[in-house]
């Protein structure tokens, strides 16, 4: 140690050898919480890891991030509901971010750009695997396993790939060119692609399971379910989904002047929208639900996306909320209108909710033609025994894997309890997962631990309000026929609403922590630390004041107990 | 590979991509507010600087012998003679031809009390100096005592809240203002709680031809009695509140304020401080105290016009929004 003249000099910077780490008694640590709008998405998406990379302007790097989970987004972009917006932080801050958009932004860049799906080179040890259904979910599938290098062998009944979203998805929320692009951009991949192949019919599930180390089934519900009334019902009934397989197919069905469709599903709702274009003047929707949105409780909402009955209303089509239908008017066999009575799902003393009708309520719509769109179910023609006498194939909620078997697993609106886009691409991606984890002998897939960040653990202080972007949406007068209803964001528009995100749990390089220690024990770093961010701390010197963590404005900073 | 592993600490601190005029290793208490502001101005100001620091917490925690936190040219006054001694620093550097700046630091004890004849002359001999006084409102130092600068109703161990009255009976002394009657260049208060508007305040500062002030809100944890952590919370609220106004002074005239987008009631910044913790107390006392702190921090929002007319992206609001990667504070 250099000798100093008591009490006149000290060296530059030699406090440095008073390590006043310890006297820390809690410790900040970097901790990647997981974004609600991550936790939300069914399709298991991170749109804060996504965003972040959009926000520097890595549209690629970001697209790719996206497509590690869905490689879907122009699709997704477009249809799904987007439950991640309603969970977004930034919705009890001013308005969540528009993650649908900037997701349809980047699908639809990447279908212009022609970037490859970041996929592993085929692995000729690994066994082959069999997916059956080529709609989102299946597709989703054969994605994920072929990304780790899978064989994979894509097999569906039909001679075109896409299930519900080329046969029933209408083209004014989801154009032709956008799925075709997409799925054949998938398809291009190197899978083993089976149409006109149905399970069932031209294969058996027992010749499935014996060439394939393990199969997954995403047949979706193709088969309509029956409506189960009490009340006369004309033979000439038409049935809601088949009306918009018509259309989809033929461009235009027979268009009564009134009409009543019976459910708050899609398919009730896409219908009246279609037959407004198609010159209807009265389209009236009879469903035992409430219009959905903010407050209203998920059994009672429409099954339809808020977005679609909004849209629906806007053009015309009249909601009859909590009504059922008591019987039908015949004059022979023409209707000539339908008897409502007021409706509700009440929650029964069993905690499930239970239809209600009140006696004394009853009204008559003069309608033309009443339509029935009340659901589907699986069609398990040949391979019956798997539903065990219901409705739906039953799985492993996380896995999809299919109780009691070695190689079966399934998902996607097969599995019965939801039926969303988004739904059936995570169902397809976790069994991926699992079967590549029971492939390898890895054992089962286990569910996602990472905690949720809650808009309370962010520091609002460093934020700024900023209105969300909004994509131009057609006029109702101007939706006509196949115009797609809403457009995409411009450049500058997205760019903007990137920049808004919180990032959620994640590190965003804002210097504050660098910035606002007492103690200079944060340092910087150029290249990524270990734990992915720029930053370390310096536990020689940090005192454990837990400064950095308070004003962490993403939360990123936790503080743990020193023992 | 990760930086952990190709670089060792010690190398990483040395290779900061900016100045570091105080580093690791002091002695202030966690959460100290002086120790962050005394390392943002050195940020700021440096590397060409020399400080002149009087006697107090800083020079205490910064210096204990034979070991010093300042990575630049220090030199220890007794309490009182900070910018007398700074002064002398300028004096020698101009002689010797040197471009170098001096800065004199003290605490609020230093300024506003004890060291204020030796400020006076300096500000009126035109030094070019730039005097930054750490305001941690009390003697703490020394056990926290009452200073010219504590603020009415806050207990300290002079000022003791109890039978005999709420805390401090004085009010806080409006060292800017007397500092504005110096009229000199340029006069400013700042808090660690807007780091963007403190750099800039202390670049400025230090380019203005003549002597320049700067008076800083720096909370201290262990005499306000808060926890370290909310340091920064707690220098905000008093910027928020009004209590403590962010102002700009050139030749004794108000020239800047930092708007206040939504006033908060003193109630949000009090209730985090021990020392006025009677203030929320069943005492009758308590409910006029509080009504006359809320009085004083109108009054400040009336008189330095603080209220913002429109959201504004330097407002007490807006101030400091963060961006990816950092760009702000480069
Ligand atoms: C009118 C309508 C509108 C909708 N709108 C939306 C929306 O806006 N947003 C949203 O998220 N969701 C929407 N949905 C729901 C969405 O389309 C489904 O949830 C989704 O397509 C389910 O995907 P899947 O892969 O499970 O099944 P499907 O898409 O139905 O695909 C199943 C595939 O399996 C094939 N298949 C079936 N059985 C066999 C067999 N035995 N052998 C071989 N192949 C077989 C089928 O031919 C089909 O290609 C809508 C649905 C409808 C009907
Ligand atoms: S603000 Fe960003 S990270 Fe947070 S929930 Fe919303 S989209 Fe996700
Ligand atoms: S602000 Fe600095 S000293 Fe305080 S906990 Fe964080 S790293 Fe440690
Ligand atoms: S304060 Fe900013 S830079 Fe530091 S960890 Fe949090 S987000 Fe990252």
């Amino acid at each position: 140690m250099t000798k100093l003249t008591r009490g006149a000099i000290a060296l530059p910077g030699t406090s440095l050898a008073n390590r006043t780490g310890s006297w820390r008694v809690m410790r900040p640590l970097h901790q990647h919480r997981a974004a609600p709008c991550h936790t939300a998405c069914p399709a298991g998406e991170d749109a804060q890891d996504w965003i972040a990379r959009f926000d520097v302007g890595d549209w690629q790097g970001a697209w790719q991030a996206l497509v590690s989970a869905n490689p879907l987004p122009a699709i997704s972009g477009r249809v799904c509901p987007h439950p991640c917006e309603s969970a977004c932080n930034r919705g009890r801050y001013d308005q969540p971010i528009a993650i649908h958009s900037l997701e349809r932004y980047l699908g639809d860049m990447a279908l212009q750009q022609g970037w490859d799906y970041p996929v592993a080179p085929l692995d000729a040890a690994l066994p082959a695997v069999a997916v059956v259904g080529a709609g989102p979910a299946g597709l989703s599938a054969a994605y994920h396993l072929r990304r780790q290098g899978f064989k994979v062998s894509l097999i569906e009944a039909l001679p075109q790939a896409g299930g519900t979203l080329r046969s029933a998805l209408p083209y004014y929320r989801l154009p032709t060119e956008v799925l075709e692009g997409e799925i054949a951009h998938l398809l291009a991949l190197g899978l083993d692609w089976r149409p006109h192949t149905r399970l069932g019919r031209d294969v058996s599930l027992e010749e499935l399971e014996q060439d394939f180390a393990a199969v997954f089934l995403g047949p979706g519900n193709q088969k309509g379910r029956r409506w189960d009334v009490s009340f006369a019902v004309p033979d000439t009934l038409r049935v809601g989904l088949e009306l918009l397989h018509e259309w989809m197919r033929m461009g235009t069905v027979a268009t009564p002047r009134s009409v009543a469709i019976v459910g708050g599903g899609n398919t009730a709702v896409d219908l009246g929208r279609i037959l407004k274009r198609l010159g209807a003047a009265e389209v009236h929707l009879i469903t035992h639900e409430r219009i959905p949105g903010p407050g209203v409780a998920d059994f009672d909402a429409m099954p339809a996306a808020e977005r679609e009955v909004r849209q629906a209303i806007e053009e015309g089509v009249v909601v009859h909320e909590h009504r059922s239908v008591r019987r039908l008017l015949l004059k022979g066999n023409k209707v000539i209108g339908v008897e409502m009575v007021h409706a509700k799902k009440l929650v029964g003393a069993d905690g499930r909710p239970r239809l209600t009708t009140f006696e004394g309520t009853e009204s008559v719509l003069h309608v033309e033609e009443v339509i029935p769109a009340i659901g589907q179910q699986v069609d398990a023609e040949g391979f019956e025994p798997l539903l065990q006498g219901r409705p739906f194939i039953p799985v492993d909620a996380y896995s999809g894997a299919v109780p009691g078997s070695a190689k079966l697993f399934a998902g996607g609106d097969a599995r019965g309890d939801h039926g969303t886009v988004s739904a059936a691409v995570g169902d397809g991606r976790r069994a991926a997962l699992a079967i590549a984890r029971r492939l390898r002998g890895q054992g089962e897939l286990n569910p996602e631990t990472r905690a949720t960040i809650g808009f309370e653990q962010l520091n609002l202080n460093y934020y700024e309000h900023q209105p969300r972007q909004e994509a131009a949406v057609l006029p109702p007068a101007e939706r006509v026929c196949h115009q797609e209803v809403e457009s995409g964001l411009a450049p500058a528009q997205a760019a903007l609403e990137a920049r808004r995100c919180l990032s959620c749990g994640n590190c965003l390089a804002c210097d504050n922590c660098w910035t606002l220690c007492p103690d200079s024990s944060v340092l910087k770093t150029r290249e990524r630390a270990s734990d992915g961010s720029h930053y370390v701390f310096d536990y020689d010197y940090c005192k454990g004041c837990g400064l950095c963590a308070q004003e962490c404005p993403t939360g990123y900073i936790v503080m743990q107990p020193e023992y | 590979m990760s930086a952990e592993h190709t670089i060792s600490l010690a190398d990483l601190r040395a290779k900061q991509p900016r100045f570091q005029g105080l580093t690791a290793g002091h002695r202030a208490c966690l959460g100290c507010g002086q120790a962050l502001a005394a390392r943002l101005v050195t940020e700021a100001a440096g590397p060409d600087v020399a400080v002149a620091n009087a006697t107090g917490c800083l020079e205490v925690f910064t210096t204990p012998y034979p070991e010093s936190s300042w990575r630049l040219p220090w030199l220890h006054s007794v309490f009182g003679n900070a910018g007398a001694v700074a002064a002398g620093m300028e004096a020698a550097y101009k002689k010797q031809g040197k471009s170098t700046k001096v800065i004199a630091m003290a605490g609020d004890g230093g300024t506003f009390d004890i060291g204020f004849q030796a400020l006076s002359g300096m500000l009126e001999r035109g030094h070019n100096v730039l005097y930054v006084c750490y305001d941690n409102e009390a003697y703490m130092n020394t056990g926290v005592q009452r200073s010219g600068s504590t603020p009415h109703a806050a207990t300290t161990t002079t000022s003791p809240a109890g039978a005999a009255r709420m805390g401090k009976r004085h009010m806080k002394k409006d060292i800017v203002t007397i500092i504005a009657a110096h009229r000199i260049p340029y006069a400013a208060t700042a808090s660690v709680a807007y780091v963007s508007d403190l750099r800039r305040k202390v670049r400025h500062a230090l380019e203005v031809d003549g002597p320049s002030f700067l008076h800083i809100h720096a909370p201290c944890p262990l005499g306000w009695g808060h926890e370290g952590a909310a340091t920064i919370e707690v220098a905000r609220l008093a910027v928020q509140t009004g209590l403590f106004p962010l102002i700009e002074l050139e030749r004794g005239e108000l020239t800047a304020v930092m708007p206040i987008r939504q006033p908060r009631p003193v109630r949000d910044y009090l209730a985090l401080q021990n020392r006025f913790r009677h203030l929320f107390s069943q005492d009758p006392r308590a409910q006029v105290e509080l009504e006359h702190l809320q009085a004083l921090a109108d009054h400040n929002i009336e008189v330095y016009g603080l209220l913002g007319e429109n959201a504004d992206a330097q407002d007490s609001e807006g101030a400091d929004t963060v961006q990816r990667g950092g760009v702000r504070w480069a």
